[in-house]
């Protein structure tokens, strides 16, 4: 235990609040794209730290239990970190060019690098609290930043976007946190005395004393609650509103980690509903959830016609499947799914900002106007596009395959064989969508007359960086990840 | 536990304030001025401080009076006049004609209390204090949620928002004994505070584009 040790934790959460000061304070655009970037650097290398330390010791407490960080939470944290970096090197460039097109004022775009690590700092105190009312603070902190930022281009759209993301998400967070009450007040019952704490750590202990029937209806209404943020079918619907409308480095920040991070924050309750009824209840409301959203997703996908509301289904598919991994509850498809958000997490933001780099040349989104033969336009940025999408689509030698195999393949060896065929025809038929879709779009003749103004080198730093993780996590996994992994799926699994 | 008030009145004094919220809800169902909405909502927020106010009384708990300490800056006196200054600033007076009309709107709300003390029935044979209130904190949340899709105006939505949060807030005192601890009653009243901010900025943005707050032309965004 670390109790008097504040050297990994608070950093963690002090480094990206000073960074979101020091935007405010700072002068130019280059300076804060630049401060983003090292503010991001810094946690992934305390998230490396804190990965081993983890592995090596258990669970890294600070603040006399306030902060905890158990393998599942270091696991989340390395994942925020590497996505919220990739966002820091691409936005500097991306604005650079919004601002010369005139799409947003420099105001605006200091809004965007002050929020851009309130955001993340948030997310880091969702993983990082221990206390279950603390984390819902944080994960509706999240929602608040994230808000203006959709709302960042103000056009009519843009508003729509953001106003339904926060209507929705705050309807969701009020049922999550009456779930959160009932969950307090299943520990309390009986009690005279306060609850000694409201720590998750705790409650997993007293787990078995809770009362059954509050836990059950606490757990659905934090399920309805926490998975309208995490962008569960039939919640879903802000979803492909605020990631179309959001700027590219806000999409990819939004599918890359907000969702899982909201998942986070579904799997404590998961955890300690498993621990007191048995893993059958939460378990199955999971599995359907998931199979749901995987199937929802797939006529969106097919008959799509905006590129960035294809993608953002394409990220309801891939939380689908997360669910349907954890729901299936062996170990071999927890570590699946824990897998799944990894590889995820480095594939759609290259997505996005591919994304962003054809808006910015094509000035629109939608599939037809793009047209064919964005490669004669953009080559290295359909690349990467083509790249991260057939690695999206399950396609070996990319980590998705892997991660989708485990998943399909638990299921089949823990009986499920529908649930896996399910999954397969929706993988199948997700595949078939996003493909043909890009195909239209990416290979063949130039339009002609089509002018291009430049930018093809734009973001490969940060697209880069994802893929050339992507790639080399597909092939060799460290051993601490390797651990942490399988640590986490055994708390996921809840039999230690 | 404080002597000087027997549990007995205690319990019926969190009953009648609970009753009172609920009555002010159904008010703000059939309300079409929103200078006068926002009032009701002080009004129940007012409520609500006082439940906390004789919880803490009665057990004697400071940390509750900090909830009732807040309540009355941030709900009953903050964020009406927030949400006033901004009415008044777009000069906007009257809501819009409602999806459903009052009459239906009432019966409806009738139906939903209804529910709300159908699902409450099985907790409430626990011993507490206050326990009986649990219907009618559902009752808020199920009524605000109805209020939200009724209305058109997106400060209507905002105010019904905060009308379930109030419900929320109502079931923590009812189901246990202490309310909340005290951490996360300040991250909780500091993201609705936040949340109402930025809700106004949305609210401000879409009253300079749309020229109009009736967010039933926020309707482009679509499969």
């Amino acid at each position: 235990m670390h109790g008097t040790d504040l050297s990994l934790l608070t950093p963690l959460l002090a480094v990206p609040a000073a960074a979101g000061l020091a935007c405010l304070v700072a002068r130019a655009r280059r300076t804060m794209a630049a401060i983003g970037v090292l503010a991001f650097g810094g946690t992934l290398l305390l998230g490396g730290r804190l990965l081993q330390q983890v592995v090596a010791g258990g669970a890294v407490t600070e603040w006399g239990g306030f902060l905890r960080a158990d393998a599942l939470s270091a696991w989340m944290v390395v994942l925020i970190s590497t996505v919220s970096l990739a966002t820091s090197l691409y936005a500097g460039r991306y604005f650079q060019r919004e601002l010369a097109a005139g799409a947003v004022t420099p105001g605006r775009v200091r809004e965007f690098f002050v929020l851009t690590p309130a955001f993340a700092t948030g997310m880091f105190l969702v993983v990082l609290a221990n206390s279950l009312g603390v984390m819902w603070a944080a994960v509706e902190a999240t929602a608040l930043s994230s808000v203006l930022l959709v709302a960042l281009y103000n056009r009519r759209t843009s508003l729509e976007g953001a106003w339904k993301y926060v209507m929705l998400g705050s309807v969701g967070l009020a049922l999550a946190l009456l779930g959160t009450v009932f969950v307090y007040a299943a520990a309390c019952k009986n009690n005279a005395q306060p609850l000694p704490s409201f720590n998750w750590s705790y409650l997993q202990t007293v787990a078995p004393q809770l009362d059954p029937r509050l836990v059950r209806l606490a757990f659905v209404f934090v399920l309805v609650g926490y998975g309208t943020k995490a962008g569960l079918a039939p919640m879903h619907t802000w979803l492909p509103d605020a990631h179309s409308e959001a700027p590219s480095p806000t999409s990819a920040m939004l599918s890359g980690v907000s969702l899982k991070v909201a998942l986070y924050a579904l799997l404590r309750f998961h955890i300690l509903t498993t621990a007191c009824l048995g893993s059958a209840y939460s378990c199955h409301l999971l599995l359907g959830l998931g199979l749901l959203s995987m199937f929802l997703a797939v006529p969106f996908i097919l008959v799509q016609r905006n590129l960035k509301r294809m993608l953002a289904y394409s990220s309801l598919e891939h939380v689908g499947l997360i669910c349907v991994g954890i729901g299936l509850n062996t170990p071999l498809t927890i570590a699946g799914a824990l897998l799944h958000m990894g590889y995820h997490a480095l594939t759609k933001p290259v997505l996005f900002f591919a994304a962003g780099n054809i808006q910015q040349s094509y000035h629109t989104l939608e599939l037809r106007l793009i047209g064919p033969g964005v490669v004669k336009t953009l080559p290295v940025t359909v690349l990467f596009m083509g790249l991260a999408a057939v690695a999206a689509t399950g396609l070996p030698p990319f980590g998705l395959f892997l991660s989708e195999l485990l998943v399909i393949s638990g299921g089949f060896a823990a009986g499920q064989t529908a649930v896996s065929v399910l999954v397969l025809v929706a993988l199948i038929a997700c595949f078939c969508g996003i493909l043909t879709q890009l195909t239209r779009i990416l290979p063949g003749p130039s339009r002609p007359g089509r002018q291009h103004d430049g930018g093809s080198w734009d973001g490969v730093p940060a697209m880069g960086l994802l893929m050339g993780g992507l790639l080399l996590f597909s092939v060799w996994l460290p051993r601490p990840l390797l651990a942490v992994l399988q640590d986490a799926a055994v708390i996921v699994g809840g039999n230690p | 536990m404080n002597p000087a008030i027997s549990p007995d009145i205690a319990a019926q004094l969190i009953a009648l304030f609970a009753v009172l919220m609920l009555v002010v809800q159904l008010l703000l169902v059939v309300q079409r001025m929103l200078l006068t909405s926002i009032r009701l909502f002080a009004i129940q927020s007012v409520f609500l401080a006082g439940i906390a106010a004789v919880v803490a009384y009665f057990h004697g708990a400071f940390h509750v009076y900090v909830v009732v300490a807040l309540t009355l800056v941030g709900k009953v006196v903050f964020l009406p006049w927030l949400l006033d200054r901004q009415v008044r600033r777009m000069n906007i007076i009257q809501e819009i004609e409602p999806l459903v009309n009052f009459p239906t709107s009432m019966l409806i709300c009738g139906g939903l209390t209804l529910l709300g003390y159908l699902v409450a029935r099985p907790f409430t044979s626990l011993e507490r204090l206050g326990n009986n209130t649990l219907a009618v904190a559902i009752t808020l949340v199920l009524t605000g949620f109805f209020l939200m899709i009724n209305r058109r105006k997106a400060i209507t939505q905002v105010l019904a928002l905060l009308t379930v949060e109030n419900g929320v807030m109502l079931a923590a005192v009812a189901l246990t004994t202490y309310g909340m601890p005290l951490v996360v009653e300040l991250g909780i009243f500091f993201d609705v505070l936040v949340a109402v901010m930025i809700l106004g900025i949305l609210v401000y943005r879409i009253r300079e584009t749309f020229a109009s707050m009736d967010v039933s032309k926020l309707s482009q965004l679509k499969g």
